[in-house]
């Protein structure tokens, strides 16, 4: 027997199955994180000094936690709290955090809109090419999703602080930065300076846009 | 393992790891490979592993449903990502990781247990098994062992290399490791891909004696086996396979193999299921020219561990069945597996599969994944969890 096609059922039922069905069914499918978005907002008080008003930061090293999927925002706390992601900055606000604290402040901040962080100098058309080459040509958009928006446990890059991105870029590389299942660290080795450059300039720049399938809840 | 299998293995093992370079600035990431265009939208992605395991007190574990009579217990929480699990002489429970990176120690102290981690920042060390007094822990390119660790489980002594020789691709790269019935070491080495004409040294499943030589090739075209077992009166080899992805909803489905021949050819990358030949790869080739599967054990479950019960607990049907643990699918609309099954075979007979403990999925949601298995004195069955991070007792009450 030879298959002749390849067989999903979503994609054999075709018209049948709207967008909004299939999107329903990623976020269905999601780890829960269950958090009460206006507890977040009551416990986001202490975080506003570096990561901004809603979580849109203004410092080019701290990264906007606005329009986060909740799954990232906790998975990080959690890293923070554990010591499996290392900042001497987060650490004294993570020490005592409870669970449903985490979940709180991931639900708050996956419900703010996104905003494009400020950025220092204006757009370089040369780099903002080659940034969006780049993303195609290392398939970032698999797991970040085409609009760069981040999903479940992934992260939005768009709009993102440009410091911080060319940071983390750099600590993937260099295998220092905290990675879940080790995929972020072996995306970054082929990256060189320039790679990195380009994409953090491209990628603070596109414009920011609202998680994928799941990456709201 | 001769001199020159050795020098062959080395240069394989480099040449790929040079084609790996070339080519990494184009590739997808492993999960995402062999997608065909139309489903480059596709919301199917795999689970992600929580960073830390879940708390014993949000551990539902009477939600695991199993047959009349049987009992499911939490018997240990807090280990992060825990998979393998083998006994030490001395009774101490050795559990591997794989993204964790971690091997752990559970010390049982009259009912009340310790979890300790004993070795930390291995390269998914999946891989298990104990012997004579010594641990051996499987990587992706090495096989190390830890002599007289069970004495010595607050200061583990230095690693002693006994392979290191193997691919060091990461995609499929993490093993099962266990002790044939001929003392020799098998593992799998998987194929670096979903998809792809793997070279001769991966895709397949192997043995080696336990100071490193004699290496052997057991099973071929094995696409990824995390699981494998010695059935224990004849001594045969059976294994679990994990089919590739992205071909559809139902199929190919994970299969069960019994390895009649060593050295076998399985069917990966031409043949899937053993009845449907690969869009890709198939061209040319028939399914009959490969071994056919024992049994299909569902589309996308994730068949993991496999363990043949020899306990004197369970009711007298259950000697000598085999215990499977299916993880469960991420590349399927409809999420299947998260669940333990049993087989029952006898040579002449066909299979018998049904399911033994499930629950772990609830609708849609999942709050664990049963991945291996592993018995007790008692004959009780331990389940590892590795999304939990824990470890669970299934009793039979008389």
């Amino acid at each position: 027997m030879t298959v002749p096609a390849r067989r999903f059922g979503f994609v054999r039922l075709g018209g049948a199955v709207s967008l909004a069905t299939l999107l329903a069914a990623g976020a269905a499918a999601m780890p829960a994180v269950d958090g009460d978005i206006e507890a977040g907002r009551r416990k986001a008080g202490a975080c506003a000094a570096c990561h901004g008003r809603d979580g849109h930061s203004l410092i080019p090293t701290v990264p906007s936690l606005a329009a986060q999927p909740a799954l990232y925002t906790y998975y990080q706390l959690i890293q923070f709290q554990t010591g499996r992601r290392r900042s001497p900055e987060m650490a004294p606000f993570v020490a005592d955090l409870s669970d449903q604290d985490m979940q709180d402040l991931s639900a708050y901040y996956a419900a703010q809109p996104a905003v494009a962080a400020p950025t220092s100098e204006p757009a370089d058309p040369v780099k903002m090419e080659a940034g969006e080459r780049l993303v195609s040509r290392y398939h970032c958009n698999a797991c970040h999703l085409p609009t760069l928006g981040g999903q479940k446990h992934i992260p939005r890059l768009a709009g993102q602080q440009e410091e911080y991105l060319r940071r983390q870029l750099r600590a993937f590389k260099q295998q220092k930065a905290a990675d879940l299942d080790g995929s972020m660290t072996m995306a970054a080795q082929p990256l060189t300076e320039e790679a990195i450059e380009a994409l953090a300039h491209y990628l603070a720049r596109v414009g920011p846009r609202a998680g994928g399938p799941g990456g709201q809840r | 393992m001769n001199r020159a299998t050795r020098t062959g293995l080395v240069i394989l093992t480099l040449a790929l790891a040079t084609v790996a370079t070339a080519t990494a600035q184009q590739a997808p990431p492993p999960w995402a490979q062999g997608r065909p265009p139309e489903l480059a939208t596709s919301p199917l992605a795999p689970h992600p592993q929580p960073p830390a395991p879940t708390p014993a007190e949000k551990i539902p574990v009477d939600r695991i449903k199993l047959p009349p009579g049987f009992k499911a217990e939490l018997w240990a929480s807090g280990i992060n990502n825990a998979r393998a699990m083998t006994w030490g002489d001395r009774g101490t429970l050795f559990v591997s990781s794989r993204v964790a990176g971690n091997v752990y120690a559970v010390v049982d102290h009259g009912g009340r247990r310790e979890v300790k981690t004993i070795l930390k920042g291995l390269q998914m060390p999946n891989g298990v098994a104990f012997k004579d007094g010594t641990l051996y822990v499987a990587e992706v390119s090495r096989i190390t062992k830890y002599e007289g660790i069970e004495a010595n489980l607050d200061s583990p002594p230095a690693a002693k290399v006994v392979i290191d020789t193997l691919p060091k691709d990461l995609p499929h790269g993490w093993k099962y490791l266990a002790f044939g019935p001929d003392g020799k070491l098998y593992f799998n080495i998987g194929a670096p891909c979903n998809i792809c004409l793997p070279p001769e040294t991966h895709a397949n499943i192997v043995r080696i004696n336990a100071d490193g030589s004699g290496f052997e090739y057991v099973a071929r075209g094995v696409r990824n086996s995390v699981g494998l077992a010695f059935h224990p009166v004849t001594r045969d080899l059976y294994f679990t396979n994990h089919a590739r992805d992205w071909l559809g909803d139902d199929v190919p489905e994970d299969t069960l193999h019994h390895v009649v021949k060593p050295g076998a050819h399985f069917g990966y990358p031409y043949c899937h299921q053993g009845d449907i030949l690969d869009p890709d790869f198939g061209a040319g080739r028939a399914c009959s020219e490969f071994n056919p599967p024992l049994l299909k054990l569902g589309p996308h479950v994730a068949a993991n561990g496999i363990h043949f019960y020899t306990g004197a607990m369970f009711p007298p049907q259950y000697r000598h069945r085999m215990f499977i643990a299916q993880r469960g699918s991420w590349n399927r609309a409809q999420k299947s597996g998260f669940r333990v099954v049993t087989v029952e075979y006898r040579p002449g007979q066909p299979p018998k599969h049904e399911v033994f403990a499930e629950g772990w999925l609830q609708g849609d949601q999942f709050w664990g994944r049963p991945v291996y298995l592993q018995e007790m004195k008692d004959g009780s069955l331990l389940i590892s969890d590795d999304y939990a991070g824990a470890i669970y007792r299934i009793t039979y009450g008389r």
